[in-house]
């Protein structure tokens, strides 16, 4: 094969055998890859009903046809299972070096079964693989773990692991690879740690080859060219990071503040903002394998109570750690991303659960008893301490390892956690951001802003400028993002790229690289074919219409402050429009002949 | 100043920042948004001016924004009020980002 | 006047493109292990260095190699391997003090950098400008010019 390597890893950590398995030609080329045939794998072997904890939840590591070539930025992979967090199915994307790496090794992707009954760790040396004892590392931190690996094995070999957070089953805790990248949503590191996995090592000498060398080095020379000379790729990424939205989310009015409740614009955006960040901590930009946008943030914090010294954070750590909080101190916010590296847990959905704790204890819902400290919005020290406690479910942060919905849902009050389908949600409010919301509500793994990224088109003018406020259209560019961004998460590059690219660059990559006849229609097919595939899992799981909802709060409470003043989400508006486009009945079920059009029957 | 008589402030983002050496000004005017724009244009200079308007190729054509800016009044894109024609007043807020951000 | 790979770590993203792009230049595959440049990584302090071979002037692993494999092209400045003539005892490998010249077991080959005939790909993809291929003279100007300007900074500080 080109563009895959052909050939799969499973491993059955309750037995102990390794074994080696060719990948299905036809599989992969109708998903793809990473998030679309990991999941679709995940399907064929286990049953969407299971407990997430449990021996029978395969954990899917799995890259893409494009992954480890010199596409436009491939260098990711997916963690696919059933998600812990919020009993969806789960595929969580990370860049790095690793998901290269695993091909290089000679491993499209690896499939884990059962449970080991102590801790493991999982070698791959080229032909080499083997479960080894990881009883020594058990409770070591990220970087600790990374380190001690790499001592034993090889200074190059690139890792992926868990820390405490994955190992204490912290509900949305990370599988975090090449130290500071994430598969950060929905809980898949809890899957790991469940299952006594402690690390993947890899170290691969081999090549990925593609099908048609020339076609593919034009393709793409032309895509990363576009790229370069896109504002966004090219330039503000790199120099700025993604917290660059910071201001113009505050500005628009759409950046949520004090979990939700006081949304609009926030007094301290400037000081957490990009600007700030690039002018104070940052040391240097990074990118991933292959990248030419380097967005990521080397930065220092080189004294006071919040020295540290790390990556990140992203925009939505900037909000959910700050904003979220009331909390306008950036080295706080910059602590706390950091012990969520370190210790292996998605910031996202932890800032926003102490937003939720906070609100519940100004309510009275929540005391002192409860919580052990007082709780306010804006209070840098408290967040800080609470984000360490949660990754170690330590006294209080036992509670808020729950995530929100159960929290909030066992003080009495659901509505207040800011999820959808149990997922927090990101840094845009839906009342401001009318298509968002849309997206938010529809998303199969909860609320999630990289699967339908309608703040390109709604805030950002990309591809063009469609009103925040209205409804208008938004339910025909959801699907076409959502569709457009299974794809992209399933080739192996990176969602960034679409700013500048898109299904255009991504058949003429597929094809030259595969060999396969992918046209811009197939792209976007396979996209929609992922996207219904996801839904089906939901269904038969038990998810309803019900479920494609929000948090009333922003279907009921309008905006408070700023230019979106008076706003809530008209989802009713938009849903039955986006389950028609979508060839679903008035449940939200895709009709018999969505799935044959599909090839999914 | 009396309150409620607060003057039109413009507010800078980004790489902007570097050629204004301010993040936000109340020195300029207009009574439309074209007319502060190339007020903005003629203080600081052809860097700003790069950013903001498209280049002309023709005598008598009209100033047109290039793609590579964002502006706002009052929080809203100025593609979903009267774009270059948007009028202004004391106590408005126009912001221009460099379109740059995503994530 | 000869151009040379210059190197400036401050500018890399560790993102190494330039390893892709080499081994696609070689072997029209993707094989970072079977890169002419690596991107050393130091993780803990956030910083990455990309390496390749130097070209020396007197090159200790053309002095030690016993079949005169490796000669210089003049027109590029680029050490090249005659692999005809390699009899892979590896000696250049010993005798190279910057690990700029490895031995790939799996095609039974010396790797290392030929300045892709003059037109390194590593430079030309280079995303953050940390390799460039360039004058001497005007590469290493341009960090003169950088650590001047510093220097200047001081300066007027002091001055002041």
């Amino acid at each position: 094969m080109y563009g895959w390597v052909g050939q799969i890893l499973r491993i059955n950590l309750s037995d102990g055998t390794v074994k080696k398995e060719a990948l299905d030609p036809v599989e992969a080329k109708n998903y793809m890859g990473a998030r679309g045939l990991g999941t679709r794998l995940w399907l064929k072997e286990c049953d969407p009903k299971l407990e997430p904890l449990s021996e029978d939840n395969n954990l899917i590591f799995m890259t893409g046809a494009l992954t480890g070539t010199m596409a436009t930025n491939a260098g990711r992979y997916n963690v696919v299972c059933k998600a812990p967090l919020t009993g969806a199915m789960a595929a969580s994307n990370a860049g790095g070096y690793w998901g290269p790496e695993l091909k290089y090794a000679g491993y499209d992707g690896i499939i884990f079964e059962g449970k080991a009954e102590k801790p493991v760790y999982l070698l791959i040396n080229d032909d080499q693989v083997e479960l080894r004892c990881a009883e020594h590392l058990w409770g070591k931190d990220v970087n600790e773990t990374t380190d001690t690996l790499r001592e034993e094995v090889d200074i190059d070999a690139k890792v992926a692991c868990i820390g405490p957070g994955g190992e204490k089953l912290v509900k949305y805790a990370c599988v975090m690879n090449d130290y500071t990248r994430a598969a950060g949503r929905s809980g898949v590191g809890a899957v790991m740690g469940f299952k006594n996995l402690k690390a993947i090592v890899v170290k691969g000498t081999g090549a990925v080859r593609v099908a048609d060398p020339d076609a593919f080095f034009d393709a793409l020379v032309k895509a990363r060219e576009k790229v370069k000379n896109h504002p966004v790729t090219g330039q503000g990424l790199g120099m700025f990071g993604t917290q660059i939205l910071i201001n113009i989310l505050d500005e628009a009015g759409g950046f949520p503040v004090n979990n939700f409740r006081d949304s609009g614009t926030f007094s301290g955006a400037e000081a957490i903002s990009g600007e700030t960040l690039a002018k104070t901590y940052l040391v240097r930009n990074k990118g991933c394998m292959g990248c030419s946008i380097g967005c990521g943030r080397i930065v220092n914090v080189p004294e006071g109570p919040y020295r540290s010294f790390g990556e990140g954070p992203e925009y939505e750590a900037g909000w959910s750690f700050g904003a979220d909080c009331g909390i306008d101190d950036l080295a706080a916010i910059i602590k706390a991303n950091n012990y969520c590296n370190e210790l292996g847990v998605d910031p996202i959905t932890l800032g926003s659960t102490i937003a939720c704790a906070i609100e519940l204890y100004e309510i009275g819902a929540l005391t002192e008893k409860e919580t052990g400290r007082p709780l306010a919005f804006g209070d840098a020290e408290a967040m800080v301490e609470l984000t360490r406690m949660t990754a170690l479910r330590e006294g209080f942060g036992n509670e808020l390892a729950e995530g929100s919905y159960r929290l909030a849902s066992k003080y009495g009050h659901p509505e207040l956690s800011m999820t959808c389908k149990k997922q927090e949600m990101a840094a845009y409010d839906p009342r401001a951001l009318q298509g968002m919301g849309l997206n938010y509500a529809t998303n199969n793994r909860g609320g999630c802003h990289v699967r339908g990224y309608m703040t390109a088109p709604e805030i950002l003018g990309i591809p063009e400028k469609l009103d925040n406020l209205i409804t208008d259209g938004k339910a025909q560019w959801t699907k076409i993002f959502q569709d457009l961004t299974a794809a992209v998460d399933s080739s192996g590059i990176c969602l960034f790229l679409t700013f500048a690219i898109g299904a255009p660059e991504v058949a003429e990559q597929m094809t030259a690289a595969t060999g396969f006849d992918y046209t811009v229609e197939e792209v976007m097919k396979v996209g929609e074919r992922i996207w219904n595939m996801e839904r089906l899992f939901n269904i038969t799981n038990g998810f309803t219409k019900e479920d494609d909802t929000m948090p009333p709060r922003l279907l009921k409470e309008p905006v408070k402050v700023g230019p979106c003043k008076g706003a809530v989400n008209k989802l009713d508006v938009m849903l039955p429009e986006y389950y028609q486009l979508r060839g679903w009945d008035e449940n939200g079920v895709p009709t018999t002949g969505k799935l044959e059009e599909l090839g999914l029957q | 100043m009396q309150r409620g008589c607060s003057p039109l402030k413009v507010k800078f983002f980004a790489l902007l920042r570097d050629i204004t050496g301010v993040k936000e000004t109340t020195d300029f005017s207009g009574n439309i948004l074209v007319e502060l724009l190339e007020e903005l244009c003629e203080h600081y200079g052809k860097d700003l001016t790069r950013w903001i308007f498209a280049p002309i190729t023709g005598d008598d054509q009209e100033r047109q924004l290039s793609g590579d800016i964002i502006i706002m009044v009052n929080g809203r894109a100025i593609e979903h009020l009267a774009g270059l024609a948007t009028p202004l007043k004391e106590e408005d807020v126009v912001a221009i980002f460099p379109r740059l951000a995503g994530g | 006047m000869a151009k040379v790979l210059m190197l400036d770590p401050e500018k890399c993203t560790s993102c190494r493109t330039c390893e892709l792009a080499c081994s696609f230049e070689h072997d029209r595959e993707f094989r970072p292990s079977a890169a002419r440049v690596n991107v050393v990584q130091f993780e803990s302090e956030g910083i990455s260095v990309p390496l390749m071979c130097l070209q020396c002037d007197t090159a200790a692993c053309v002095r030690v190699c016993p079949t005169g494999a490796l000669q210089r092209n003049e027109a590029t400045g680029a050490l090249e391997m005659d692999d005809d003539k390699c009899i892979r005892c590896k000696m250049c490998i010993q005798a190279c003090p910057f690990g700029n010249a490895t031995y790939d077991s799996a095609k039974n080959r010396i790797l290392r950098c030929d300045l892709c005939g003059g037109d390194p790909q590593c430079a030309k993809f280079c995303p953050g400008g940390a390799i460039t291929f360039t004058e001497a003279t005007s590469g290493t100007m341009a960090k003169k010019r950088a650590y001047a300007a510093k220097f200047k900074e001081v300066l007027q500080e002091v001055t002041k």
